[in-house]
C-alpha cells in the first residue's frame, strides 16, 4: 500500500530537546488535537491549528531549559495534564495553562528522562533514578552507566508498573522497586523507549543511537526479542519512537524521527514483521514525533517537532493543486495574509535589530564596557560506525553555519561524507610546530544547519579533535567542541565474551585507587561510565569493531587484569597505562602473560577479510580491461567463467570497493602493528624486517605470514 | 515535478565532455559520444537495420541501435555539425592527441584527416569573425586551429597555455561571433578572429565553456566553480565540492530564458538561473555525469534536454509546461517562502537576543565565553620577509590585538594562493598570544582579497568572537626593494615609452608592490623573493621606461598591469632577453630533430609491419603443413619482433612527448613577446611570429620578437 504525506509547517519555538512534544487528546467532538511543545528556552507552547493558522492557548515564561515533557492524568481519565522537567524540577500544567505543580526533587543533577503514570512519577537524572509516588519518595536505583530514557511497562506477569531503564551500555535494566530485577542487552546505546501499545501492556519498543530498531516483550525474568529493524543504509541514530495507526490498516504503525532528519513510518505485513512504507527527510534532527490529527479535521497526520523548534506535520491530506488562469503565482487567502504578518514581523524586527546594531557598535568606543556574546546551542555527537570503523561526527546549530575549522592533535583521515555539501579545504600544517595534524576548513553552502562528516583513526595513536563551529550570526562568534581520540578508538563495549579463544594478559599491581583505575580505563577506551561503577571490582567487557578481537578489563583498588587475544590491544594498554601512572607518579608493577598461540588466531581472524580485501581489489582491477575487451569483441562469451562473472558483478563489486576506502591498507597497519608487538614483548625490535613482512603480505598467503611470524 | 520523458541505458561507457548530438542524415538526431578503447558510438533509433556496415562503421552485436566508429586512438574531443554546404546532413568530427578527423557518418566516408602536431583538447564548430566558411576549431597546447571543409587551415593562432575549453559567442555584440578559449593557467581568452581582445582572470583552469544568449556565457572550473560572465563582469558564481562535467544552456523551465545546466562528478544534473544561480530544477543519475546536450529526439518538434551518465545512462527531459509555472521542483511555493520568512524572523530573533544579553553586562567573569573587550580591534600588516636560515622568503601578514586577548586560530580564505580554498594557522596551547604571524607564499603574480577570519578571546574560553577583516595582497607582492650586491644585473630589457607623469607610474608602483613608506620615484630595484633575480625599473624625463628583468613572464606581467592602470591601449616595445631567446633558438633546432626522428621511426613501422605479415603467413603455413618445427621457430622470431615492436612504440612516444613539450614552449614564446605589447602592436608581433614560424624563418622570428612586427 502506498502512503503519500505532505508537509506542513505549523510553527516555529526555540531549540527542542528530545521528547518534548505531544499531542493533548482530542476533546470531544472536537477531532483535531492541540500540541504542547517545550524548548530549551523554558517556554511551554500550547496551540490548535484554526484555519492553516497556529492559535495558541497558552504559553509559559522562559526560564530553565525544559528537557522532557510528558502527558499524565488520574488513571482511566483522558491523560490531558503536561508535565515538564527543568533542571531538577517538575512542573504540572493544566490544558488550560494554568500551573498546579511544582517539585523539586532535590536532585544534584539535571533530569534527563521522566515517566508520568497516574500517581507515579519515575524521573532519571544521568545515573540516578527516583520513583515517587504522590510527589512521596518510594525508590532509587543507582544505574552502571547512564540513562538515556525510561519507560514503564504493566503486565499480568509482574506485580505492579514496572520501569525499563534504556542505559548508555547497550542494557535495558528492568527494575522492581529498588532493585534490579533484570536486563537485557540490545544491539546499539538505546537512545529512546516507547511502549508498542500505548495503554500499556509489556511490548517495549527501543532505538539505538547507531540507528536500529527493535520490539522486546518483557516477561517475569527475562526480555524476549520480537523483531529487531538493522541499520544497513546507515541512517541517523533514533530519537523518537511512535506507534499510531496512519495507513489506516487498523494496525498500529511505527513512526521513527533520526537524528538526520529522516521520518519513517513502518507498517507490519501478515506476519508481523515490520516494512518500511513511507521516508521522508526533514533537514534537522527530528526530536519528536507523534500521530495525530492536528492540522485538519478527518485527515490523521504525523506531527514532528524538529531541533530549531519547528513543529511540522507530514498529512494525509492531499495538497491543493493551485489552478488558476495566467502566469502568476496564486497563493490562497490564508497564506498571503500569513506572508504579510511574517513581513511586517520582519520589518520590526529588523528595525530593532539595527539598532541592537548601533548599540553594539556604540560600546567599542569606550574602554570599560565589554563583548560577551551569549553562547548558541550546538547539537552535536560523536560516535563510532561498527560498520565501516570510522567515527561520525555531526554538528547541528540552529541557524545556518557558516564555516566549520576541525584541527587534530593525532593523525587521522577526513572521510568523504555524500549528504554534506560544505566545500572542504585542507591546510598544510607540517610547516609549523603547533603540533597539528590536521587542519581543515569547511565552508558551507547556505542554508546548512547540520553538517556530517566522517573521521577514520588509528589505534593506539591519541589526543583531541576539535571543532570551531561559526554560525552565520552576528555579531559572529564561535564555538570550540573537543572530541578524544582515544588509545583504542576502536572498541565498543560488549556484554559477552569467547571464553575459548587463547588470550595473552596484562597485569598491573599499584597503589592506586578503584577511582584511579577507572578513570585511566575511561582514558583508554569509549563507553566507559564516567562515574566509577559501585563494588570493589569491576568488569568490562569490548570488541574490536575492526577485527573483531576481544578485550576483559577486571580492575579493582590496587590491581588491574586486562586480557585480550589481540597483542596489540595489549601493548598499547601497557604504553598508555604505564604513561599515565608515570604521569601521576605512582609506582606500577606490570607484568604479561603473553599466549603465542593468540599472534596467529588473530592472524587467522584477519586471514577472511584480507582474503575478501584482495580478491576485490585484483576484481576491480580487471573491470575496465574486461569492459574494454568485450566492448571489443562485441560479446563476453570468449572468456572464461571467472571474468564473466567478474564483469556480471561489477556494478556490485564496484560499490563494495568504494564502501571501504583504504580497508586493505588498515588491515597492512593492523598486521605489521602485530608483528612489532609480538617481538616487543619478545625484547627484540624488528621494525628493520617491516618491509620484507609488507613485502609477503603484496604476495599473500596466510600460511607463508604464519611462517613468518613464527620465523623472524 | 519534472520528470525525464524518456530513459535509456545504452551499455557503453561515455567519456566525460565528449558527447554531442548530430543530424548525420540531415534529417535524425544521432547521439554521439567515445567511449573506451578509440571508439565512438553513434546511437540512431531511428533508422533500425538500415546502417550499411563497412570502412570504419561497425554494428554493435550489443544493441542494434548503436553504430562504432573506430577510430583507434584515445579520443580527446568530439563535436558534430555542419560543415559546408555540400553535405547532405551534419559531420562528425573527432579529435585525438594527433589528428583531427571529418568524418560524413551517412556517406561513410573522411571529409579530411589532418595530423594536428598540438594535439585537440577542445573542439567547437562554427563561423568565426568574418571568415567565410565555417570553421571546426580545435585547441590544443597554447595553439589554436581552424579548419574548414577541405581541411585547410584558415585561422592559426596561440594562447597563454594548453587550451582546455572552447565555445563561440558574439562577446562584442557586433553580430558576429567571437571564440572565447578557456585554458590551463586560468584564463578565459576571447579572440575576435586572431586578435585577443579580453582577458579575464580565473582561478583554476577553465574545463568548460557555453554560450547562454548575447553576451552571456557559462563557465566551469576544475574546482569545481560554476558560473555566468556577462561580457567581462561575472554575473555570479557557486562552488561546489564535486567537479562540473559539462555545462549547457537549456530553457527548462519554458520562461523564454535559457538555465544554465550542469552536470555534476557526483551524478547531479542541476539547472540554475542565468541571472541569479538559484537552483530551479535537480536530478541525480548514478554515476558521474558525461554530457549535457539538446536535441529533438522524439522527432516530435520539441527541443529536449538530453543528459547522459559516464555509464551509459541517458535521460530527455522536455521543457516545463506552463502549468509547472516555472516549480521544477517538488516542494511548493508557498511552503518555502513561509520557511524562508521564518527562518530570517528566527535568526533577527537570534541577533537581538544576542545584543540584549551583551547589554545586559556581563557580571560573571566566566572566562569560558570568551568575554573580550569592547574596544578591541584588530590590527593587521602586510610586509615582505626575504629568506632566512629558518624560512623561506614569503610575505608575512600579521595580525595583532592591542589588549591582552589572545588569537586562538586564523582563517585565511582566499583563492589562487593556497593548495586549498583556505589556509589555517591554529598555534598549540602553550604557544597562544595576542599576535599571529602568517607566512604567505603567492606562487604567482597575482592580486588576491585575503579574507581572514580571526578567533579572538581568552586563553581558557570554549567561545570567540570572530573578526572578518579582508585585506588586498598587491599584484607584485613577491618582490623585495633591496639590492644584492652578489647578484648579476639582468640581461634582458623592455623599453617602451609612455605619455604619462611619472607620479603616475609611482601610483602605479605603490598599488601593485609591497614598497617601503615614502617611496616617491618611479626608478626602483626589487629583488625577487622566487628566483631571487633582479629587477629594476626606470623612467626618464622623456616618458621612456626601461624594465631590467631576466624573467619575460615577469616583464610581460608588468607591461599588462601598467599599460590597463593608465588605460594605455597600444603600446609598442624594444625587447631583448638575451638568454630567453638562446634557449629558444635551442627549442627550434630540437623542434626540427624530433621531427626527422618521428619520420625515421614512422617508416621502421611501416617496414616492421611487412615483415609481420610475412611471418605471420608463413608460420600459418608451416602449421597447415605439419611441420611445427618451423612454426614454432616463425612464431618466436613473431614474439621477438612483437617486443620490438613495443620498444620502438615506447621510443616513439617518449620522442612525440618531447615534441609537444618544445612545441608547446615555441607557441609560448610567441605569446610571451605578444603580451609586452598591448593593443595593436600585440596583435601584430603574434600573427608575424606565426607567419615567421610557418616558413621557417628563425631569424625573423627573433627580429620580430625584438623590434615589434612594425618594422619588418
Amino acid at each position: 500500500m502506498e502512503l503519500h504525506l505532505n508537509r506542513v509547517d505549523y510553527m516555529q519555538v526555540g531549540v527542542t530537546s528530545q521528547k518534548t512534544m505531544r499531542l493533548l487528546p482530542a476533546l470531544g467532538r472536537k477531532a483535531t488535537q492541540k500540541v504542547a511543545v517545550a524548548d530549551q528556552d523554558g517556554v511551554v507552547t500550547c496551540f490548535g491549528m484554526k484555519k492553516g493558522e497556529p492559535v495558541p492557548v497558552f504559553k509559559t515564561l522562559p526560564g530553565q531549559k525544559v528537557s522532557r515533557l510528558d502527558l499524565g492524568g488520574a488513571l482511566g481519565t483522558p491523560q490531558e495534564k503536561i508535565f515538564v522537567c527543568s533542571g531538577s524540577e517538575v512542573r504540572g500544567f493544566t490544558k488550560k495553562g494554568k500551573q498546579f505543580l511544582t517539585f523539586d526533587a532535590n536532585l544534584t543533577e539535571s533530569i534527563t528522562a521522566m515517566r508520568v503514570s497516574g500517581a507515579d512519577l519515575f524521573l532519571c537524572a544521568s545515573y540516578i533514578y527516583n520513583h515517587y509516588c504522590d510527589c512521596k519518595d518510594q525508590d532509587y536505583f543507582l544505574s552502571g552507566d547512564k540513562i538515556n530514557d525510561i519507560t514503564c511497562v504493566t503486565s499480568p506477569h509482574l506485580a505492579r508498573t514496572t520501569p525499563v531503564l534504556a542505559c548508555q551500555d547497550r542494557l535495558l535494566r528492568v527494575l522492581q522497586g529498588s532493585d534490579l530485577l533484570y536486563d537485557v542487552e540490545v544491539p546499539g546505546p538505546p537512545s529512546v523507549l516507547q511502549l508498542y501499545n500505548k495503554d500499556g501492556g509489556e511490548d517495549v519498543l527501543y532505538g539505538t543511537a547507531d540507528g536500529k530498531i527493535g520490539l522486546l516483550k518483557m516477561g517475569e525474568s527475562s526480555g524476549l526479542s520480537q523483531w529487531e529493524i538493522d541499520n544497513d543504509k546507515k541512517k541517523g541514530g533514533v530519537l523518537c519512537i511512535d506507534t499510531y495507526d496512519i495507513i489506516g490498516d487498523g494496525v498500529s504503525d511505527l513512526l521513527i524521527g533520526r537524528d538526520d532528519g529522516g521520518v519513517e513510518v513502518y507498517g507490519f505485513d501478515g506476519s508481523g514483521e515490520p516494512a518500511l512504507r513511507f521516508e521522508h527527510v526533514l533537514s534537522e534532527s527530528v526530536t519528536s514525533i507523534q500521530g495525530g490529527c492536528v492540522g485538519k479535521e478527518s485527515y490523521d497526520e504525523v506531527i514532528t517537532a524538529t531541533y530549531t523548534g519547528w513543529v511540522t506535520g507530514l498529512t494525509t491530506e492531499p495538497q491543493k493543486a493551485e489552478v488558476g488562469p495566467g502566469d502568476e503565482l496564486h497563493m490562497s487567502k490564508e497564506t498571503q495574509t500569513k506572508v504579510a504578518a511574517l513581513r511586517l514581523e520582519l520589518d520590526q524586527l529588523q528595525s530593532k535589530v539595527l539598532q541592537g546594531r548601533e548599540r553594539y557598535q556604540q560600546t567599542s568606543q569606550s574602554s570599560t564596557a565589554v563583548s560577551a556574546v551569549p553562547v548558541f546551542s550546538i547539537n552535536d555527537k560523536f560516535a563510532l560506525c561498527q560498520d565501516d570503523a570510522s567515527y561520525s561526527l555531526t554538528l547541528e546549530v540552529q541557524t545556518a553555519i557558516d564555516n566549520l575549522l576541525l584541527q587534530s592533535d593525532v593523525p587521522i583521515d577526513l572521510l568523504d561524507v555524500d549528504k554534506n555539501s560544505a566545500v572542504v579545504s585542507f591546510s598544510e600544517c607540517d610547516s609549523e610546530p603547533n603540533g597539528n595534524f590536521l587542519l581543515a576548513t569547511y565552508r558551507c553552502q547556505a542554508n546548512t544547519t547540520r553538517l556530517e562528516l566522517k573521521v577514520r583513526s588509528i589505534e593506539g595513536q591519541y589526543g583531541t579533535l576539535q571543532a570551531y563551529v561559526t554560525p552565520r550570526l552576528q555579531p559572529k562568534t564561535c564555538q570550540l567542541r573537543q572530541y578524544p581520540i582515544k588509545p583504542l578508538s576502536l572498541h565498543q563495549r560488549t556484554h559477552s565474551l569467547q571464553q575459548e579463544r587463547p588470550m595473552s594478559r596484562l597485569s598491573l599491581v599499584g597503589q592506586f585507587s578503584l577511582a584511579e583505575i577507572h578513570s585511566w580505563v575511561g582514558f583508554c577506551l569509549p563507553e566507559v561510565p564516567e562515574k566509577t561503577p559501585a563494588g570493589d571490582t569491576v568488569t568490562l567487557h569490548f570488541h574490536n569493531t575492526f577485527l573483531g578481537t576481544q578485550l576483559e578489563a577486571t580492575y579493582c583498588k590496587g590491581e588491574g587484569h586486562f586480557r585480550s587475544d589481540n597483542i596489540s590491544t595489549i601493548s598499547i594498554l601497557s604504553d598508555v597505562l604505564s604513561k599515565e601512572a608515570t604521569q601521576r607518579k605512582i609506582n606500577l608493577n606490570v607484568s604479561y602473560d603473553i599466549n603465542d598461540e593468540s599472534v596467529n588466531h588473530t592472524l587467522r581472524m584477519i586471514h577472511p577479510k584480507l582474503e575478501y580485501q584482495l580478491m576485490l581489489a585484483k576484481k576491480v582491477q580487471l573491470i575496465d580491461a574486461l569492459k574494454e575487451l568485450q566492448v571489443h569483441e562485441g560479446n563476453a562469451d570468449f572468456l572464461i567463467p571467472e571474468y564473466r562473472s567478474i564483469l556480471d558483478e561489477a556494478q556490485h563489486l564496484m560499490d563494495e570497493y568504494k564502501k571501504q576506502p583504504a580497508h586493505l591498507e588498515r588491515l597492512y597497519g593492523m598486521i605489521t602493528d602485530l608483528f612489532i608487538d609480538k617481538f616487543k614483548f619478545k625484547g627484540q625490535n624488528v621494525k628493520t624486517k617491516v618491509s620484507s613482512l609488507l613485502e609477503i603480505l603484496d604476495n599473500y598467503d596466510l600460511n607463508s605470514l604464519l611462517d613468518f611470524f613464527s620465523e623472524a | 515535478m519534472l520528470v525525464p520523458i524518456f530513459t535509456l541505458k545504452l551499455n557503453h561507457k561515455i567519456n566525460p565532455r565528449m558527447v554531442t548530438v548530430g543530424k548525420f542524415d540531415g534529417i535524425h538526431p544521432c547521439l554521439t559520444a567515445a567511449t573506451q578503447a578509440g571508439k565512438v558510438f553513434i546511437h540512431n533509433p531511428h533508422a533500425r537495420g538500415q546502417r550499411p556496415v563497412a570502412h570504419r562503421l561497425s554494428q554493435s552485436t550489443q544493441d542494434s541501435d548503436i553504430s562504432l566508429l573506430n577510430i583507434n586512438q584515445a579520443v580527446s574531443c568530439l563535436t558534430a555539425g555542419s560543415l559546408g554546404l555540400n553535405t547532405t546532413g551534419d559531420t562528425l568530427l573527432v579529435g585525438s592527441q594527433t589528428n583531427l578527423l571529418a568524418y560524413d557518418v551517412h556517406d561513410n566516408a573522411d571529409v579530411f584527416y589532418r595530423e594536428v602536431t598540438d594535439g585537440a583538447n577542445a573542439i567547437v564548430l562554427g563561423k568565426l569573425g568574418d571568415i567565410q566558411s565555417p570553421l571546426a576549431i580545435i585547441g590544443g597546447n597554447c595553439a589554436l586551429q581552424g579548419f574548414d571543409y577541405e581541411g585547410k587551415d584558415l585561422f592559426w593562432t596561440v594562447t597563454g597555455d594548453n587550451v582546455r575549453s572552447l565555445v563561440l559567442c558574439d562577446f562584442t555584440g557586433d553580430g558576429k561571433n567571437e571564440l572565447l578559449v578557456g585554458s590551463e593557467d586560468f584564463d578565459i581568452r576571447v579572440f575576435k578572429e586572431d586578435e585577443l581582445v579580453s582577458e579575464m582572470a580565473e582561478n583554476e583552469t577553465v574545463t568548460s565553456l557555453c554560450h547562454m544568449h548575447g553576451s552571456r556565457f557559462g563557465y566551469a572550473l576544475a574546482n569545481g566553480t560554476v558560473g555566468v560572465y556577462d561580457r567581462t563582469s561575472r554575473y555570479w558564481r557557486i562552488k561546489s565540492k564535486n567537479h562540473a562535467m559539462s555545462i549547457h544552456a537549456f530553457d527548462l523551465n519554458g520562461d523564454g530564458v535559457v538555465e544554465l545546466i550542469t552536470g555534476w562528478s557526483n551524478g547531479k544534473i542541476d539547472a540554475r538561473s542565468d541571472r541569479t544561480g538559484d537552483v530551479i530544477f535537480k536530478d541525480n543519475f548514478s554515476s558521474s555525469v558525461a554530457g549535457v546536450v539538446e536535441g529533438d529526439y522524439r522527432m516530435d518538434g520539441q527541443v529536449q534536454l538530453i543528459c547522459t551518465s559516464t555509464e551509459g545512462e541517458v535521460r530527455g527531459y522536455l521543457p516545463a509546461s506552463k502549468e509547472l509555472k516555472g516549480n521544477l521542483m517538488e516542494s511548493s511555493v508557498e511552503q518555502d517562502l513561509v520557511r524562508e520568512l521564518s527562518q530570517r524572523r528566527q535568526n533577527l530573533l537570534l541577533e537581538l537576543r544576542n545584543y540584549e544579553e551583551n547589554a545586559k553586562g556581563v557580571t560573571e567573569t566566566d572566562s569560558e565565553v570568551g568575554v573580550i573587550p569592547a574596544n578591541t580591534q584588530l590590527q593587521t600588516a602586510l610586509s615582505v620577509r626575504s629568506t632566512t636560515e629558518a624560512q623561506k622568503a614569503h610575505v608575512e601578514l600579521s595580525i595583532s590585538t592591542p589588549n591582552e586577548t589572545i588569537i586562538r586560530s586564523v582563517l585565511i580564505f582566499a583563492e589562487g594562493i593556497f593548495e586549498g580554498e583556505s589556509h589555517v594557522v591554529h598555534p598549540s596551547a602553550q604557544k597562544l598570544s595576542g599576535c599571529v604571524r602568517v607566512p604567505i607564499v603567492p606562487p604567482k603574480d597575482i592580486p588576491v582579497d585575503l579574507h581572514i577570519k580571526a578567533f579572538v578571546g581568552g586563553k581558557n574560553s570554549t567561545q570567540f568572537h570572530v573578526f572578518e577583516i579582508t585585506r588586498q595582497l598587491p599584484r607584485f607582492s613577491m618582490y623585495v626593494m633591496a639590492v644584492d650586491p652578489l647578484v648579476a644585473t639582468p640581461t634582458g630589457r623592455v623599453t617602451f615609452s609612455i605619455n604619462d607623469r611619472s607620479q603616475r607610474v609611482v601610483m602605479w608602483l605603490n598599488q601593485n608592490f609591497l614598497l617601503p613608506e615614502g617611496t616617491n620615484s618611479p626608478d626602483v630595484t626589487f629583488t625577487s623573493l622566487r628566483g631571487g633575480g633582479l629587477l629594476s625599473i626606470s623612467m626618464a624625463s622623456s616618458g621612456q621606461i626601461t624594465l631590467s628583468t631576466n624573467d619575460i613572464d615577469l616583464a610581460g606581467d608588468l607591461i599588462q598591469s601598467l599599460a590597463s592602470f593608465l588605460a594605455i591601449e597600444d603600446l609598442s616595445a624594444e625587447v631583448d632577453f638575451p638568454d630567453y631567446f638562446k634557449e629558444l633558438r635551442t627549442t627550434l633546432t630540437e623542434v626540427d630533430e624530433f621531427h626527422c626522428v618521428h619520420q625515421k621511426l614512422t617508416a621502421a613501422i611501416a617496414d616492421h609491419s611487412n615483415y609481420i605479415r610475412n611471418m605471420l603467413v608463413q608460420a600459418e603455413d608451416a602449421r597447415l603443413m605439419g611441420d611445427m618445427i618451423t612454426m614454432k621457430k616463425r612464431y618466436r622470431e613473431l614474439y621477438d619482433l612483437n617486443r620490438d615492436l613495443v620498444n620502438e612504440y615506447k621510443i616513439r612516444s617518449n620522442n612525440h612527448n618531447a615534441l609537444l613539450a618544445r612545441l608547446k614552449c615555441v607557441n609560448q614564446a610567441i605569446q610571451r613577446a605578444g603580451r609586452l605589447r598591448v593593443g595593436k602592436p600585440k596583435n601584430q608581433v603574434i600573427s608575424a611570429c606565426r607567419d615567421a614560424i610557418k616558413s621557417n624563418n628563425v631569424n625573423t622570428l627573433f627580429k620580430i620578437m625584438k623590434a615589434g612586427a612594425a618594422s619588418s
